[in-house]
């Protein structure tokens, strides 16, 4: 995977049930979702629903690319998300008929990079817990957000940019594009440059990759900052395709950007993890929720099945590297 | 006498925040609110910090242990649906028992996680939040359940012992006992030597795991609680009552001063962290400051003290965690 990583994967019996299950687990869960899908429902598997199902787990996708660096760096999660998301949306279209559509989408995103920024600064830097530090954040953004407008909708007024976001190129929604891209820019950044070592190094051994001399404190930092500014497209990107936002936008986003990671097989407590199972744990959660609705499941079920498969995936991803310690 | 200073000044706020806080509230609810400073405002002020009170004791030992149960207001929902619903059929004491049971069954899932599992507590309790959450929808198909005896729930909220209501003198009486247990006894302070450092409380004895199976059974048990109490004094069993506590009583535990890295930490700060968050809900209300900005109050406080405390109580720069935990656990708890 790393630098990093390959001794200690040449060193560990490669054949080990659990490195196998390690490696397998998330193509198989995947197969084993659409094989279930095309039996349940004859609608499952056809283009467009899949390509419907894609779209709309894209923008909460996006969190999750930035959610696997917080936690690879050993910065447990960002629970300001919500908070980031809310204000990317409400900033792009509450700035429309002052700066025009494209400003006011920069401007959204800067906004949220900024309120990233300020986590970064509180976790990275005064070294304060990511749980409280991020709750307070997130606490405080989304109430300005909500004074920003005084608690009511925004709606966006027609304009090109709106309408490409919308669209499709060769077939496929510009929102897929998007996150295809970024996770085609950051698996690289995290697995081949030095930066994502020092996220690897910071979450594996924080006093170690301080004395190697890893700007630990930067790497944090900029993991929120990342996360920031992901979660600031990912309100723009909503605000533009809804036509509308609210402060509850983003509600749950940060639970289900974690539950993605997590059902990627990143570890909670940092120093491993890659892009690529996470979009892979992405792909999973988006199936799960499709999978519920076609089968005619109440919808309120989604928290019950995906809940009961991260205790699952988890429980068994802990008993293989304890059993794997063990001999 | 460089170091009396700025330092010093910081560090005197930090260690008496609560009060600090207490006294800014009853000084800006005095100035800008008629009649805030009496006794009925003190009474609904601790009235209406019981629900939330309730989940923050609930999870003061397990961030204690240097766990996070993050499923509190999720089991809330659960055990106030479940006791709304049994009301009719099993009469009303039964069915806040069961409500109860429900708390602590749910507490002892989240136990099996963490310790049979060893699955961390972050991602397991996240888990039973999601499913908790969901189930509570499903089984009442998102609709609020309507209490069959409404008038049961009243005296609840009556006065009692003019500063209290029943109900938050439950919520005084088991922030003392906790106090008590976490403070007096054996196996009280086993659970700081747990949430300091596990392997050395092992080395010497200690059953870290049952310590560890044991918090998360208790916060099970007290937002059980808090979910009864809340149900019967609405008359309402509400599917997503628990879900917006969450936060509010991670807040008043911090603001307690009850560090998430674990072996420190205290009923009675929790107590007085409830107060001073409900004061300062409170007064902010009955100025007129909408929710939404009170919610910027409380987030810029818990990072300003958050930050306070850190600036003050370590170095941040060299001091390590581990460190700066051994320096800290000898001293007698901070209580307001």
């Amino acid at each position: 995977m790393t630098d990093l990583k390959t001794p200690a994967v040449t060193f560990d019996k490669t054949r080990t049930p659990g490195t196998l299950f390690s490696t397998l687990s998330i193509p198989v869960a995947i197969v084993v979702l659409v094989v279930i899908g095309a039996i349940v429902s004859p609608s499952f598997l056809t283009v467009s629903n899949l390509t419907n199902v894609i779209n709309a787990n894209s923008t909460v996708g996006l969190i999750a690319l930035g959610m696997t660096f917080v936690m690879v760096c050993g910065g447990l999660a960002d629970l300001s998300v919500p908070a980031n998301v809310a204000m990317g949306a409400l900033v792009t279209l509450g700035a429309q008929p002052v700066v025009g559509p494209g400003a006011a989408a920069l401007l959204g995103i800067l906004v949220a990079t900024a309120g990233g920024v300020i986590n970064g600064l509180l976790v990275g830097y005064l070294r304060i817990n990511p749980i409280i530090a991020t709750l307070g954040t997130g606490s405080v953004l989304l109430g300005l957000s909500q004074l920003l407008i005084g608690g009511g909708i925004v709606y966006a007024q027609p304009s090109d940019l709106a309408n490409f976001v919308k669209s499709s190129i060769l077939g496929v929604p510009v929102l897929i594009w998007i996150f295809v891209i970024v996770a085609l820019i950051l698996q690289p950044l995290l697995s081949r440059t030095a930066y994502g070592r020092w996220n690897l190094a910071v979450g594996g051994n924080y006093q170690a990759a301080a004395a190697s001399g890893v700007p630990v404190r930067f790497t944090k930092a900029s993991a929120f900052a990342l996360t920031g500014l992901l979660s600031g497209i990912c309100g723009t990107l909503l605000a533009l395709s809804n036509g509308q936002a609210r402060p509850i936008i983003g509600t749950g986003y940060e639970f289900v950007a974690i539950t993605a990671v997590v059902i990627g097989g990143t570890s909670v407590f940092g120093g491993n993890g890659s892009i690529f199972r996470t979009v892979g744990g992405v792909i999973i959660t988006a199936l799960i929720g499709n999978l519920i609705i076609l089968s005619g499941l109440p919808t309120q079920a989604t928290g019950l099945i995906t809940g009961a498969i991260v205790v699952g995936a988890v429980g068994i991803d802990a008993y293989f590297r304890r059993k794997a310690g063990r001999e | 006498m460089k170091g009396f200073t700025i330092s010093t000044a910081a560090s005197r706020v930090v260690q008496y925040r609560l009060l600090v806080m207490l006294v800014a509230v009853a000084v800006f609810g005095g100035l800008n609110v008629d009649d805030f400073l009496t006794i009925n405002t003190l009474q609904s002020v601790i009235d209406r910090a019981t629900v939330v009170g309730f989940l923050a004791l609930g999870l003061t030992p397990v961030l204690i242990a240097g766990q996070i149960d993050l499923s509190i207001g999720s089991t809330m929902s659960m055990a106030g649906i479940t006791t709304i619903f049994l009301q009719s059929y099993i009469g009303n004491i039964p069915a806040a028992l069961v409500g109860l049971v429900v708390g602590v069954l749910i507490g002892v899932i989240n136990a099996v996680l963490v310790v049979v599992f060893k699955i961390n507590s972050l991602v397991a309790t996240l888990a039973t939040l999601l499913v908790f959450a969901s189930l509570a929808l499903l089984v009442t198909n998102s609709y609020p359940l309507s209490s069959s005896d409404p008038i049961f729930g009243i005296p609840l909220t009556a006065d009692f012992l003019a500063i209290f209501t029943p109900r938050s003198a439950m919520f005084i009486a088991a922030a003392l006992i906790m106090f008590v247990w976490l403070k007096a006894t054996p196996s009280g302070r086993n659970l700081y030597a747990v949430g300091s450092n596990a392997p050395a409380a092992k080395s010497a004895g200690i059953n870290a795991n049952g310590y560890l199976a044991a918090t998360f059974v208790i916060s099970g048990l007290f937002a059980g609680a808090a979910g009864v109490l809340q149900s019967l004094s609405t008359a309402a069993g509400s599917p997503v009552a628990g879900a917006v506590m969450l936060i509010p009583a991670i807040t008043a535990v911090v603001i307690g001063g009850t560090r998430l890295e674990g072996g420190r930490g205290s009923s009675l700060a929790t107590l007085g962290g409830v107060l001073a968050l409900g004061a300062l809900t409170a007064a902010l209300e009955y100025s007129g400051v909408p929710s939404y900005t009170q919610a910027v109050y409380t987030g810029l406080l818990l990072i300003l003290l958050i930050t306070l405390d850190r600036l003050v109580s370590g170095d941040g720069t060299t001091a390590s965690r581990t460190h700066r935990r051994v320096k800290v656990e000898p001293t007698t708890p901070r209580i307001p």
